[in-house]
């Protein structure tokens, strides 16, 4: 049974957590990088840690983790 | 509130989005809307529209329990407090919550969930008949459908001052979206939003406290920093300082904290309150409903590091970028040009302070979530008590399940447009939000005093239940009128009787309201229940300590049990206490 979301789906709500972290982590990943190597850091105080890249990451591996982990799979449906 | 107001006035603009900051806004918005069409399927009938189906585990109600208080208000609001009063701020996250947690979850939630009400309301009246249900459901009705509407028209004022969008259109789109996912889901929508707020609020926010500690220098460098930026070490003590009312920023000392709120407040708030019982009551079984509150509790004693902590943080470290001057906030009343910003304004400072595009999208995002999910939050308990107690109870009572479903979606629309309406109100005349949430507080005491006296005393009687709550209610507006009208002098003499000291300061005076409307709401429960006729052990089964066989949690081993894990949040809790103290 898909937790959370009702006994007749197969999207579990920590699906739904997965797929939106994954999202941010898919945006904030490619503009930290492009921040960091490309120069165009804002102007905010400890700029020089980069953290756009780095909680871009993070949001990117957790993300991935919960949607690969609850992704539906096939007879979830006819299971619940 | 009005320091809110005093913002939209100053008609400034902290920050503005840039492309990304509005893609992840977008995101946002796309994926609740898509959450509200994709579980409409499974809300079907009334159990389902309104209690999730009963099917949610301990986890999924125990983050959407915490989730539920964690409004957007709620974490600017303390995030200020924490600026201006300072870690005694921590004292409505630790003490003002986690053993009314726990409590909820150990004690009172049997009852809850073996009783199989719908609501609270619906709780009163099998215990204590149709008098007290009706009291309750009307005032609750009414006050959440009001708080909605503060909740709309904060987040537009909100997004007013920090990126200048127009207040019209934040309160539609808020409105709107809100309508639409709840109408279509219900509880269960609700719910999922709240679990993706909760994390969506840490992943926002979380950048703040990390930081700013390393900013800061770490824990020890900031207290010191605070104590030379404010010429004291009362900032960074939770409970010495708390000997008496002089002695602390707040105006307060340990009675009022500790029985208060920690005996009164918090746990009218945390066990009486349908907008989060409720959330409890979606829960599978009764094991996953008693560790549901003990989840939240555990979350919940992490909060402060992303509301209480940017606050204190702000003492230590905000300085004006270009000068390098510390920065000072003020109170509502005291903005002027070399004073811009409020203490309202501390956590969209501190975001803008390390947050570039992208993450500050993010943080934006937690704030509108937050917005949305306690829009969410009173709107969905509001169609329930409406539909269970009021319309079901006294305007239509055999009408088929699908019907109520019905009433539920319309009710959900109606009190959508309702809270709009109280937002526009609120805009001409902002005092008004003062009120709303001080009318809230008059019924969470009393009520609280009601159902615990029905849970746990057998000779507890309607009549008792009823007027004792009428009678702390009553006491309750009374206290409150008596120190808020009249002259300056008046006010000060009418504290200090409420309060029992000279110099209590205003906070002290909802503290110290909540215990005597308690304490009056019991003494009258037992006075009048002593000379009314008592139910028998038969009518009380099921709903009284003493008269119900409660039925084993299902529990095996060791670690299944929800005390162990009660107990370990608590020894948490306890050491959290001594390492601040």
């Amino acid at each position: 049974m898909a937790e959370g979301t009702g006994r007749g789906e197969s999207l579990s709500i920590w699906f739904f957590v997965g797929v939106m972290t994954l999202s941010y982590g898919l945006v904030l990943l490619p503009y930290g990088a492009y921040a960091w190597f490309g120069g165009h850091e804002a102007n905010t105080v400890l700029n020089n840690l980069h953290t756009t890249f780095w909680w871009g990451l993070l949001l990117l591996l957790f993300g991935a983790f919960y949607t690969f982990k609850y992704r539906p799979r096939p007879g979830d449906k006819e299971r619940a | 509130m009005l320091s809110l107001f005093a913002l939209f006035l100053m008609d400034k603009q902290l920050t503005r989005l840039s492309a990304v900051d509005v893609l992840i806004l977008v995101l946002y918005f796309a994926m609740v809307l898509f959450i509200g069409f994709y579980v409409k399927g499974s809300t079907n009938t009334s159990e389902q529209f309104f209690l999730a189906g009963r099917e949610m585990t301990a986890w999924i109600a125990g983050l959407s329990f915490v989730s539920a208080n964690l409004g957007s208000l709620e974490l600017m609001g303390w995030a200020g407090s924490a600026y201006q009063y300072g870690i005694l701020a921590t004292h409505w996250y630790w003490v003002g919550a986690i053993p009314a947690m726990l409590f909820l979850g150990i004690v009172m939630m049997p009852f809850y969930y073996i009783s199989k009400t719908h609501s609270v309301p619906g709780y009163l009246q099998l215990r204590f008949g149709e008098g007290a249900r009706g009291l309750s459901a009307a005032s609750f009705g009414f006050m959440t459908i009001l708080m909605s509407g503060v909740n709309m028209y904060s987040m537009a004022l909100v997004m007013k001052v920090v990126l200048g969008w127009d207040i019209n259109f934040s309160i539609w789109v808020g409105a709107a979206t809100v309508a639409i996912y709840v109408m279509l889901g219900g509880l269960r929508s609700a719910i999922i939003n709240e679990v993706l707020q909760f994390v969506l609020i840490w992943a926002g926010a979380a950048m703040i406290p990390i930081l700013g500690l390393i900013e800061a220098g770490g824990w020890t460098n900031l207290k010191a920093q605070i104590a030379t930026n404010v010429g004291s070490n009362d900032y960074t003590h939770l409970w010495s300082t708390l000997g008496h009312f002089k002695d602390n920023p707040m105006g307060i000392n340990w009675v009022g904290i500790v029985f208060g709120l920690g005996a009164i407040i918090s746990f009218g708030y945390w066990t009486t309150d349908f907008l989060v019982v409720q959330r409890v009551l979606s829960a599978h079984n009764l094991r996953a409903a008693k560790m549901a509150p003990i989840i939240g509790a555990a979350f919940k004693m992490a909060v402060p590091l992303i509301v209480i902590l940017p606050g204190l943080l702000a003492l230590g470290v905000l300085r004006d970028p270009h000068t390098g001057a510390l920065i000072h906030l003020v109170g509502e009343n005291q903005l002027d040009a070399a004073h811009p910003y409020s203490y309202n304004e501390v956590l969209p400072l501190m975001l803008i302070r390390y947050c570039g595009p992208g993450l500050l999208g993010l943080g934006i995002t937690a704030l509108v979530a937050g917005f949305m999910s306690g829009m969410a939050g009173n709107v969905s308990a509001f169609s329930t008590v409406w539909t269970y107690d009021i319309y079901g109870a006294y305007m239509n009572k055999r009408a088929p399940d699908r019907h109520y479903v019905l009433m539920g979606r319309w009710s959900t629309v109606v009190g959508m447009i309702i809270s709009v309406g109280t937002a526009y109100l609120v805009a001409h005349a902002a005092s008004i939000m003062d009120y709303v949430q001080a009318l809230f507080s008059f019924f969470i005491a009393p009520l609280f005093g009601t159902v615990i006296l029905g849970m746990l005393w057998k000779r507890a009687t309607n009549w008792g239940g009823f007027l004792g709550l009428l009678a702390g209610t009553v006491s309750s507006i009374g206290m409150f009128l008596y120190t808020s009208t009249g002259t300056e002098v008046h006010k000060k003499e009418a504290l200090a009787r409420i309060a029992l000291s000279p110099d209590a300061q205003p906070m002290a005076e909802n503290m110290f309201r909540a215990l005597w409307s308690w304490l009056i709401c019991v003494a009258v429960t037992v006075i009048v229940s002593l000379m009314t006729r008592p139910k028998t052990d038969e009518e009380l089964n099921g709903l009284v300590y003493g008269a119900t066989a409660i039925p084993s949690d299902g529990a095996i081993s060791f670690w299944q049990k929800p005390i162990v894990w009660a107990g370990a949040v608590f020894a948490v809790f306890l050491v959290l206490q001594v390492i601040f103290y």
